[in-house]
């Protein structure tokens, strides 16, 4: 049991961001990281236990204008089931079908995984190789104000992001990749889902006979916060993909990246990971 | 795998697919395990653990919590100056005195109107220690000037039997950090080495893992106005906790009732008395009010007794022609903090070690060494898995260095039905060859071998390997308590329905429904006719427990036995009742029958209400006691300990990604000696069950322990194998139609879990080249094996 | 202190109103407060599927739940599963393919395969496989539970289609 003095059930984005103007807020949604964390002590309850699930505003995917709008409270199953996420944001929807299991996936929001920012995190990835933004909503003075940040600037280390405590994650937006924007994304783990990956890949690219370009290389497990690898990146762009070059990229990813010993894996075996797994995604992307 | 079926009436049970009689129940979440258990007027405990692994401690202060609202009880070692040391070792006092010696060590507990408030209260006890160095493995614990574990307690007298006035002690203390020490000797290994042409000797290590039963472990006591104790448990061996709980609180055993709810798995984890439940005991009779425990599963993961790790050193070797010579064994238990049964695993290795293939000269030696470590208990296989982790790794690298093929090697040296092994054995029926003929049949298991071979220098980086391994365990129970028997009670009612009370435990394994198979079997009723009643040391007749592997040959007998004595009265009577001598009557499709031909004479319900009603007033009630026909081992450990003996055979076969050094187990092909199948459905899940038990064994499972810290008290990183990842599994019986055995049948409990690591060991040297003489096989161990970049275990040489 | 909330929602069918502490889960709710111990505590950190339940339509880890965030909701337990006709059929189809030992994880297994199946997820092996990857068992090595479920997939599948003619 948990000692709650307050709980909040807003109706409204503003009412929300009212909510987290005025005092000091635990969000959340599925609650599938709020209860265990704080139940563990990991992460300390606010005074205020707000649930975001009944604001309409934060639901919903859609796609405007080339970007698609993926709402605070959508779940995981509802990326997986959606012909949108699957067919235009692959990546993540790869990413999605890696995702602990049928239950979490049913309760978890792209929201929750975004704000909780663990350097693990399974949709952080891809949406990082996606270019995501984080759309963030605040009352400060009196009238909603809207701030995009991109996922690059958003993660600032583990479980630590820019949003401010008194404003609220209300979507995420993706904007589409070019036309022919394909990738794999691969996570460490002997289990489909269940696992907590000891590395993560996220590649896309646009496929020109064997030259990649437009490429987008990320990283999870193997630094503080999910990365994206722009000398990887460099490595690789408009260049023709062979043995050497899967040789260069893999060299180029190991000084991107600062993995860490810990109870899942060393950081010695990490970096062999990334090294024999980013030659192992590129052979697929390219179809070598 | 097909479904249960409906047995025609009048056709035989033995061999059916028979439904789990309580499955129904268990479906509909209506089954009330110890968790949900509501007993009126129950108070609600919680244990505070040391946050020290090794240390003195100073003081500790319950003033806060005793305060707060809620909290009826709040106990220290000083509470209950009359507790007693619990454990195989008896050096383990509930409720710590003067230090901690792990992290799991119990140093208060608290019994409040909630689990909240229970919790509440821990955080208020003040406990403050003095560090002590710790003691994190057996090297240092044999270190010359290493601290000691268990040292003599402070006003201590002189002679090993303390009994210190006001100082809770029995154990006296060690000179050394040694719990206890095997050795065995079987001919001449000096002998044996001299003789043989290739010598070879290995280090191997197994790991920590735990049981992870899904229920987690509680208890509930509650003592009546008269002073007798009711105890809910899920002990394993009841009468025999009954006895050592009476022993705990110097009371008659007779005023103590064990009842057993409904368990959710066993696995062996609960065959001794752990601290939470005296404490449990210790609160209930504090309070006058009844008391429920019950782990967090956080708390299962760091308290829970774990299964033996072992560092061994195996030392075989054999003849050019393929003929064993010599096996010598050391090894080294870490016994943790308080001895367990872990520490007792030797009794069934050095079975293994002498007997697991015919070898005339054997030599096994093993110490169990205190640490600050967490301590291992009994867990299916016991040692088992250990042991044959280590023989059949060698019996691959003799098989190669003498030019035979894996198979070959092993059937030359398989025993064969008759034989006595050298440590007393006796192999009455054995199927040992038919199992590995069978299993290396099935799975094709020598041309792959020679294929996967030949694939060592593909460049593609996913390798295959297939390897075999094989087992011996006690298939008849195991005589090691002066009693191996079970005793039964049995009645058939006017309506020809039979209730069945036996002292036999139903941990998950279909005891019950076998049971239940076995006495409708011999009455000719069908299996909706009978009803068991296990669970109540004041109703059911004694059982020494469920371990070993034992229920279904010792109470199955018990029962049939039972059965066959109603039996013999009904057909008396009916011989009596229609002039048909007894010899041509039997009992069939609820009716009894002429034996030749099969016309009914009287339905059975018909028959008993008449022999009921009549002036002789009779009803079928029998009793029946079973003792297995072994022996004790005598003082060198040698002797026909069980009634038979069981082996299987399981070929497994891998896939080893060595770019990330993932090991996928695609397909385990078994073969079993079960004696005869009795229950089909039954027998199967078992097997299948202890195959991915064993899988986790060998690949996902890992306890990690450090410096006395388990760092994965958790299911998110400590790995059981979920659906996604089980093999494919061909299981096949090999029916040996055991002679003593019940309808022929023999033990098959821990069989399927024991020699799965190693045979997945030798498949991924099939597979790689490389053999891997520690567990588990994580990716990231086995890429590190993969790659240089892995110490093979080194053999202590402190030990 | 803890703060209460008042919640109205429907549990297994029958519409239920209660006050339970903000920080109360779903499971203990269920357990504690309304006596249904169908649904298990396993490890309260929503890795072994013991506690699952469906709500609104969807199978999720109770533990996990805000009991407070059932409000406006359907809940169904285990014994709700149980009791409906497709979950007579499921139990059934577990009991004759010997999917149940100790028991222990076989509630949470039968709400996620009524889920499955009533999505239309427990099409093949594969899909069976995945599909309960977040509810372990240690007894049965899944292999029955597995087979269980597609025998209770083509029977709702004959039902279904023999509803359609």
């Amino acid at each position: 049991m948990l000692p709650i003095q307050t709980y909040q059930v807003p109706k409204s984005l503003e009412e929300a961001a009212e909510i987290l103007r005025a005092s000091n807020v635990t969000l959340f949604a599925g609650g599938t990281d709020v209860m265990p964390q704080t139940r563990a002590g990991r992460v300390k309850l606010q005074p205020v236990l707000m649930n975001l699930r009944r604001v309409p505003e934060l639901r919903g995917i859609d796609e405007e204008g080339g970007v698609v709008r993926l709402g605070a409270l959508v779940t995981i199953t509802e990326m997986l089931e959606s012909a949108l996420v699957r067919d235009r944001l692959n990546l993540l929807w790869q990413s999605c079908d890696h995702f602990a299991s049928d239950q979490i996936r049913n309760a978890a929001t792209v929201g929750g995984n975004v704000c909780n920012a663990s350097p693990a995190g399974d949709t952080l990835v891809p949406l990082l190789a996606l270019n995501a933004r984080a759309v963030l909503a605040a009352k400060p003075n009196g009238a909603l104000q809207v701030r995009r940040v991109p996922l690059t600037e958003f993660f600032l280390g583990p479980g630590r992001t820019c949003r401010a405590p008194s404003e609220l994650l209300a979507a995420v937006e993706v904007p589409l990749p070019p036309a022919g924007f394909a990738g794999e994304f691969y996570k460490h783990g002997t289990r489909p889902g269940l696992d907590i990956s000891a590395i993560a890949i996220a590649l896309g690219a646009r496929r020109d006979g064997r030259v990649l370009r437009d490429v987008r290389v990320a990283f999870g497990s193997v630094a503080p916060t999910p990365v994206r690898a722009p000398r990887t990146e460099s490595t690789l762009e408009g260049r023709t993909v062979d043995a050497a070059l899967l040789e260069t990229a893999a060299r180029t990813a190991l000084e991107e990246v600062h993995p860490i010993s810990d109870v899942r894996a060393t950081d010695w075996y990490r970096r062999e990971l990334i090294r024999n797994m980013l030659k192992r995604v590129l052979t697929h992307v390219c179809q070598l | 795998m097909g479904a249960a079926e409906k047995p025609v009436p009048g056709d035989t049970l033995i061999g059916k697919r028979i439904a789990k009689l309580d499955a129904p129940d268990k479906a509909s979440g209506k089954t009330r395990y110890l968790h949900d258990l509501e007993v009126s007027g129950a108070l609600h405990a919680k244990i505070l653990r040391s946050t020290q692994v090794h240390a003195r401690i100073v003081s500790i202060d319950t003033r806060a919590a005793r305060a707060l609202p809620g909290v009826h009880a709040v106990i220290t070692a000083a509470d209950v100056p009359w507790q007693r040391p619990i454990g195989v070792g008896k050096d383990h006092l509930p409720l710590k005195t003067d230090r901690v010696r792990s992290l799991r060590d119990e140093i208060a507990a608290v019994a409040a109107d909630s689990e909240q408030i229970a919790e509440a209260a821990l955080k208020l006890i003040r406990v403050q220690y003095e560090p002590l160095p710790v003691v994190a493995t057996p090297e240092e614990a044999l270190a010359p000037g290493a601290p000691l574990i268990h040292p003599e307690p402070r006003g201590a007298g002189e002679g090993p039997q303390l009994k210190t006035a006001g100082l809770p002690v029995a154990f006296a203390g060690k000179p050394d950090n040694i719990a206890m020490t095997f050795a065995y000797e079987q001919g001449d290994v000096a002998k044996g080495e001299a003789e043989s042409d290739v010598v070879i000797e290995d280090v191997f290590r197994l790991h920590y893992v735990t049981h992870c039963c899904m229920g987690v472990s509680g208890v509930i006591a509650e003592f009546d106005p008269g002073g007798n104790l009711l105890l809910y448990s899920n002990t394993q061996v009841p009468f025999l906790h009954k006895r050592e709980f009476a022993e705990l609180l110097g009371i008659d055993p007779a005023r103590i009732r064990i009842i057993q709810p409904p368990i959710g798995g066993g696995f062996g984890s609960k065959l001794d008395i752990y601290p939470f439940e005296p404490i449990a005991i210790f609160l209930a009779k504090i309070t006058r009010r009844p008391v429920k425990l019950v782990f967090t599963r956080e708390e299962e993961f760091l308290a829970s007794p774990t299964r033996q790790p072992v560092l061994l050193k195996l030392r075989s070797g054999c003849r050019k022609d393929g003929t064993l010579t010599f096996r010598g064994v050391e090894t080294v238990h870490d016994n943790g903090a308080y001895t367990s049964w872990g520490a007792t695993t030797p009794f069934v290795m050095m079975q293994t070690i002498s007997s697991l293939y015919r070898v005339p000269h054997c030599k096994y030696f093993t110490k169990a060494v205190y640490t600050n470590n967490p301590y291992a208990g009994s867990f299916r296989g016991y040692g088992n898995l250990q042991a044959t982790f280590a023989v059949e790794a060698h019996m691959d690298k003799l098989a190669e260095a003498v030019g035979m093929d894996g198979l070959a090697f092993r059937l030359k040296n398989a025993q064969d039905p008759g034989e006595v092994t050298p440590q007393g054995m006796h192999f009455k029926t054995c199927g040992f060859k038919q199992c590995l003929s069978t299993a290396a049949a099935r799975s094709d298991f020598l041309r792959k071998q020679a294929e996967n071979r030949a694939r060592w220098s593909d460049p593609g980086p996913v390798k295959r390997g297939i390897g075999i391994a094989s087992m011996l365990h006690v298939g008849g129970g195991a005589k090691i308590y002066p009693s191996d028997g079970c005793g039964t009670i049995l009645k058939v009612d006017d309506f020809a329905h039979v209730t069945l009370i036996t002292g036999a435990s139903e941990i998950g394994q279909g005891s019950e429904t076998v049971l239940s198979q076995l006495v409708c079997e011999e009455l000719g009723l069908p299996m909706s006719a009978a009803t068991v009643v296990n669970n109540d040391t004041d109703i059911t007749p004694w059982d020494v427990g469920v371990h070993a592997s034992r229920t279904t040959f010792i109470a199955g007998n018990s029962a049939i036995g039972a059965a066959r004595k109603a039996k013999a009265k009904i057909l008396a009577a009916a011989a009596s009742k229609s002039g048909i001598p007894e010899d041509q009557l039997e009992l069939r499709g609820g009716c009894i029958v002429r034996k030749d031909g099969g016309e009914r004479l009287f339905e059975l319900g018909k028959f008993l209400r008449g022999l009921h009603f009549s002036d002789r007033a009779e009803l079928v009630m029998t009793t029946f006691y079973y003792e297995p026909p072994s022996k004790h081992q005598d003082k060198q450990f040698k002797g026909d300990v069980s009634a038979a003996y069981a082996w299987a055979t399981q070929v497994c076969e891998v896939e080893v990604d060595t770019q990330t050094g993932i090991v996928r187990l695609l397909k385990v092909t078994g073969a079993h000696d079960v004696g005869r199948v009795l229950n089909r459905l039954g027998i199967e899940g078992q097997i299948e069950g202890g195959i991915v038990m064993g899988q986790g064994y060998a690949l996902t499972e890992n306890l990690m322990v450090e410096a006395g810290v388990v760092r994965n008290p958790s299911f998110r990183d400590y790995k059981l194998v979920t659906a996604p990842e089980i093999p494919e599994m061909d299981v096949n019986f090999v029916e040996t139609m055991d002679g003593e055995g019940p309808q022929g049948a023999k033990g098959v409990g821990e069989a399927p879990a024991i020699c799965i690591a190693a045979a997945v060991a030798n498949a991924i040297h099939n597979a790689t080249g490389k053999r891997i003489t520690a567990l588990p096989f994580t990716p990231e161990n086995v890429y590190r094996a993969l790659h240089g970049a892995a110490e093979p275990p080194r053999w202590s040489a402190a030990a | 202190m803890s703060a209460n909330c008042d919640i109205a929602f429907t549990l297994n069918g029958v519409k239920r109103e209660l006050t339970v502490p903000a920080g109360m889960s779903a499971l203990e709710m269920l357990r504690e407060r309304l006596g249904l111990t169908g649904t298990k505590y396993g490890c309260g950190e929503g890795e072994c599927g013991a506690c699952t339940i469906l709500v609104d339509g969807a199978t999720l880890n109770s533990c996990l739940m805000f009991a407070a965030d059932c409000d406006g909701r359907e809940l169904v337990t285990v014994e709700g599963v149980a009791a409906s006709e497709p979950g007579e059929r499921l139990r059934s189809a577990f009991v004759a393919s010997g999917a149940v030992q100790c028991g222990f994880c076989t509630p949470g297994l039968m709400v996620q395969a009524a889920h499955l199946i009533e999505r239309h997820h427990a099409t093949d092996e594969a899909a069976i496989r995945r599909g309960i990857e977040g509810n372990l068992c240690r007894c049965t090595g899944y292999r029955k539970i597995i087979d269980a479920i597609a025998a209770a997939a083509v029977a709702a599948k004959e039902g279904a289609d023999h509803g359609r003619r």
